[in-house]
């Protein structure tokens, strides 16, 4: 085969798998601009300032203590010890916050614990603790959710090899001219590191600003945030309320950027400020920093707790308060979902689909494509991680209605595959551009030919990283529900859909038994993947 | 004056450094040489207070006659050089100073002075990557030693110089720590490097210390 058409070979998948879908749905987006009218109404929109105090508030306040608790919990990474964030990653947002819901209503089993253990209670508390007005439920379950996320990817930074050796060296350096490890890090380490993970922290910060399944599920109702006023306006069936929702979606995303230029204009006039904290000796901040970094063990409580919660809930009868156990348990809600298994089926189908087509892309263009094109897919990757699921989702629908696929298997398949492509980008470019070329050139000089070497010596080599891309194209996929949602437009159900359509009703155990299968899901491949990619071998 | 007494150091399943001892007096650079691998660098780590975990290590330091065992690195004040100078890539040549100096009294006249005695006075603003080699070789140095440090160690500093700037760089150092009567310890394969009348000790194969 010419070497051109290895070339476009390679770059056809990622192209229509990735490329086309993104720049072709935010085009989509973009005469939204134009109707004014649509902007005025939804300006006008009753809970539109109310919807924006609390966005502002749950996306920024959420993100602040995400950082925080990550910057103390990887505090402890060059004191080598690790942490177990990409397990904790692969559980779907939607899932924690049903799980999360459950724990920590009124009748939750936290304050069925509570009851039992302290205060005697009979009945549930009277205050509000999901959907509570001020948002707290959501941060609380971002914060939950988020941090795992920011401790994977300073940790990334972390661990790299040539920052690992230079940031310990500098450690020592520090502590011998008389810094504690807290200052140390804080003055050296962190300054270093933080702007390295400036993407991780605006796709925390959009995400939080823009979240729609979780605060479905948590947040706040009355008034609700502003993605869920633009997400109730997208799925009317009245087109005036779905220009309105669109309108809503340029608005929110106009206010991100406006908060990402506004923490950057803070950033450079705070600039000599944190120049002369670095520098100086005072406070000397003798705090207890790698102590705290245990702080983590509440991660571990917490996902636990939702776990059980969930498994609980899914197979409870009655159960009455403040009981810690209900009076008898049933499988009916199982049993419901094995006699309906279309969502789950669907939600399995396309998540393994999605990832297996867009692992092969990826590879295909990170073996085939000159590494001058990267730079271009990089940016298209880390620009996807960072866009909100809602302007996304309905750049998407729209180019969906433009192609007349709206409501098809295929239309549903392409939503799935554009996030979990970019995903799987990100997670794989630095290991397979990285491969040690010697390799390859010791086997082909060993008189094996290329198709070979990539496939005995090069992809076993690389089974770890290729293993752990599918997982998390698995994990991502199978998450969507906002894109899902438009695109499924009420022909298709996913376990995503099912389980917020389900959050209205009142079958809870069957809502517990979807989110548990939500959350199993990924995480049963995310574990055979890691079983899979352990190596027999070490490299010397 | 820096004393290590009946030192000992272990991989699992190896003994890197057998017991030994050593008194190094005041503004006395003592050179320690050694094949590598041999546990000279994790000798100043243990002296220092960063000793990898999985390094055993027995033997106590002391310090001025005050017993270092379990006192945090920070609180040691034994000042080290390292092969790499290891600015901080996101101060200035000033700040790199500045972060040194504990006292807050005359922390920029002393930041000024200390770059003056080492013909950098222009370079306070300066990023440390703009500087050349032998430039920020001299920072490093004025850095650790404004920290006012009781010993200090050098793991192998002039190593990545070459040959012309390393013996400027080598006398500037020893200079600075003979004059301000600081007990220290030079590691390195060079023997070149050791100063002219100093001692050397050797770490032979099987992990006993020798004078040279």
């Amino acid at each position: 085969m010419g070497k051109s058409k290895t070339s476009a070979l390679s770059f056809a998948p990622l192209l229509l798998l990735f490329l086309l879908p993104l720049l072709l749905s935010l085009l989509l987006i973009l005469p939204g601009f134009a109707d004014v009218g649509a902007f005025k109404t939804f300006f006008a929109h009753p809970q539109f300032f109310g919807g924006l105090k609390l966005t502002l508030f749950t996306g920024l306040a959420s993100t602040a203590v995400s950082l925080v608790f990550a910057i103390l919990i990887t505090a402890s990474l060059l004191k080598n010890r690790s942490t177990e964030a990409g397990a904790f990653l692969a559980l779907p947002h939607l899932a924690f916050a049903i799980g999360f819901g459950f724990l920590i209503a009124p009748a939750g089993l936290l304050s069925r614990f509570i009851g039992v253990a302290f205060t005697g209670a009979t009945s549930p508390p009277a205050w509000v603790t999901t959907q509570d007005p001020y948002g707290l439920a959501l941060t609380a379950a971002l914060v939950l959710k988020e941090t795992p996320f920011l401790v994977w990817a300073i940790s990334a930074v972390l661990q790299r090899d040539d920052m690992q050796r230079g940031l310990r060296a500098q450690l020592a350096v520090a502590q011998a001219l008389g810094h504690g490890f807290a200052s140390a890090w804080l003055r050296v380490v962190l300054p270093q590191v933080l702007p390295l993970v400036r993407w991780p922290l605006v796709a925390v910060l959009a995400y939080g600003l823009t979240v729609v399944d979780m605060a479905l599920v948590i947040g706040p109702t009355q008034p609700p945030t502003l993605a869920q006023v633009i997400w109730t306006d997208l799925i009317d069936a009245d087109a005036a309320m779905n220009a309105r929702g669109a309108a809503g979606v340029l608005t929110l995303s106009f206010v991100i950027l406006l908060l990402l230029w506004v923490v950057g204009l803070l950033l450079r006039l705070g600039s000599p400020y944190t120049r002369k904290f670095n520098s100086s000796t005072s406070p000397s901040l003798n705090i207890p920093i790698a102590e705290l970094a245990q702080i983590w063990g509440l991660w571990r409580l917490s996902y636990a707790a939702v776990g059980l919660m969930l498994v609980l809930q899914s197979i409870s009868g009655l159960w009455p308060f403040p009981n810690l156990l209900a009076e008898h348990f049933t499988a009916k809600a199982w049993q419901t979902g094995v006699e309906n298994p279309a969502p789950i089926l669907t939600s399995l189908i396309i998540a393994l689909v999605a990832s297996a087509l867009g692992l092969a892309a990826n590879v295909a263009w990170l073996e085939w494509q000159p590494t001058s094109r990267d730079r271009v897919m990089l940016a298209a990757a880390l620009f996807t991680l960072c866009l909100p699921s809602l302007v996304l989702g309905l750049g998407e629908y729209r180019l969906l209605l433009q192609l007349g696929l709206t409501g098809t298997a295929m239309g549903l398949f392409m939503v799935h595959v554009v996030p979990a492509v970019a995903y799987q980008f990100i997670l794989l470019y630095g290991p397979y551009r990285g491969f040690d070329g010697r390799w390859r050139s010791a086997a082909q000089g060993l008189g094996t030919p290329p198709w070979r070497t990539l496939t005995i010596i090069k992809w076993p080599l690389l089974k770890a990283p290729l293993l752990a891309a599918f997982a998390v194209g698995f994990a991502v996929a199978i998450a969507q529900y906002v894109p899902a949602q438009l695109a499924a437009a009420g022909r298709y159900s996913t376990l995503p859909i099912e389980a917020v359509t389900l959050t209205t009703g009142s079958n809870r155990a069957l809502l517990a038994a979807y989110a548990l299968l939500l959350m199993a899901m990924p995480l049963c491949v995310f574990v055979t993947a890691s079983r899979l990619g352990r190596s027999r071998w070490m490299v010397a | 004056m820096l004393e290590i007494r009946n030192a000992t150091l272990a991989i699992p399943g190896r003994t890197l450094l057998k017991p030994f001892s050593l008194a190094v007096a005041a503004g006395e650079i003592v050179t320690l040489m050694g094949p590598s691998g041999s546990g000279k660098s994790s000798l100043l780590s243990y002296i220092g207070g960063d000793l990898d975990h999985t390094l055993q290590a027995s033997g106590d330091i002391v310090l001025n006659g005050v017993p270092l065992n379990g006192v945090p690195p920070h609180r040691r004040r034994i000042g080290r050089l390292f092969q790499d100078d290891l600015l901080f890539p996101h101060m200035t040549v000033g700040e790199n100073l500045l972060f040194a100096i504990a006292s807050p009294q005359d922390r920029l006249p002393k930041m000024r002075a200390a770059l003056e005695s080492v013909q950098l006075g222009g370079f306070k603003d300066r990023p440390p990557h703009t500087l050349s080699g032998g430039q920020r070789a001299r920072v490093s140095l004025m850095r650790t030693l404004l920290s006012e440090p009781l010993a200090v160690l050098l793991d192998e500093p002039f190593n990545k110089l070459d040959a012309k700037l390393r013996a400027s760089v080598r006398d500037l150092t020893f200079q600075h720590i003979t004059s301000r009567n600081i007990p220290a310890l030079l590691v390195t394969h060079d023997a070149g490097d050791a100063p002219s009348k100093g001692r050397v000790l050797m770490i032979s194969d099987d992990g006993s210390v020798q004078h040279v």
